[in-house]
């Protein structure tokens, strides 16, 4: 089959049980969805199963896909909802900590207090290959940043989604996201720091 | 940890926009009295910094690759979904 069809073209064929265009969709796919499970769940073997799940809902409620929203948006609320499942079934929430101040305020109303004591951070390791040591820094920070922070990170932040269509994703005001982001670059600074400023 | 500044509530306020927006939007006209306090205080401008490397970080971070044999096990069972 032609690798150059659309996705439009590729999920109208899917739906009307043509494997080879799954296929398609599941390659063209599968990169993102695998990339976005690990950033979120941060294991290898979770992110495998959360890819897998992902793809057997995707192949399950296909005929639900309307096309009003991007198909990307679409499939990263699956692959959200896929690492929510996991997680409630594992019980994974142990590993964070609860960000203070509960409620959640729209109007950038919370400070961090750190900010006044600020020493610059070093200008490395941006410009060096992530090391191991620093790897396992990052995936221990984000760990500890409650699910519904970390995945709004990881979809603004990181998969570079706007605002909008990742409160499409998520079902939350465009407001709440703002609100999460902010508390989650907050906090992962703060677990940064003494590494970055040692 | 040292205590480098005493920040104003100026620079509470300015923390609060640098937490919303690290880039493109600092460049807005709106945001004219921010960058104008950013130039002269080096805690906030430090603090603009690391906010901005602790997203660099993890953008920089590796992708990491879908081993091939998952491929060949959703297929499998996408056959028995059928």
């Amino acid at each position: 089959m032609a690798t150059h069809l659309s996705d439009e073209e590729l999920i109208k064929r899917a739906k009307k049980g043509d494997e080879r265009a799954f296929t398609q969709l599941v390659r063209r796919y599968e990169s993102l969805v695998y990339s976005f499970a690990f950033k979120v769940c941060r294991n290898e073997e979770k992110a495998s199963e959360t890819w897998q799940d992902t793809f057997v809902n995707v192949f399950r409620k296909l005929h639900q896909f309307d096309g009003r929203s991007k198909f990307t948006t679409w499939l990263y609320s699956i692959v959200t909802n896929s690492c929510r499942m996991k997680r409630r079934q594992r019980k994974l929430d142990k590993a964070s900590v609860s960000i203070e101040s509960p409620t959640e305020s729209h109007d950038g109303s919370d400070d961090d207090p750190s900010v006044l004591t600020i020493p610059p951070w070093k200008d490395t390791p941006l410009d060096a290959v992530i090391d191991k040591e620093l790897r396992t820094l990052l995936d221990e920070a984000i760990q500890r940043l409650p699910y519904d922070y970390r995945v709004v990170f990881v979809l603004r932040d990181v998969e570079g989604m706007s605002a909008e269509e990742t409160g499409k994703i998520l079902k939350l005001s465009v407001p709440a996201v703002k609100s999460r982001l902010r508390r989650a670059r907050v906090f992962l600074r703060e677990q940064l720091n003494p590494y970055m400023t040692a | 940890m040292k205590r480098i500044h005493k920040h104003s509530a100026l620079c509470r306020e300015v923390a609060r926009h640098i937490q919303n927006q690290l880039d493109a939007e600092l460049l807005s006209p709106a945001c004219r009295e921010i960058r104008k306090h950013l130039r002269r205080c080096p805690t906030c401008t430090a603090y603009l910094d690391s906010l901005k490397k602790t997203v660099l970080l993890y953008r920089r971070y590796p992708d990491p690759h879908v081993p091939a044999i998952m491929r060949e096990k959703l297929f499998a069972i996408l056959k028995t979904t059928t």
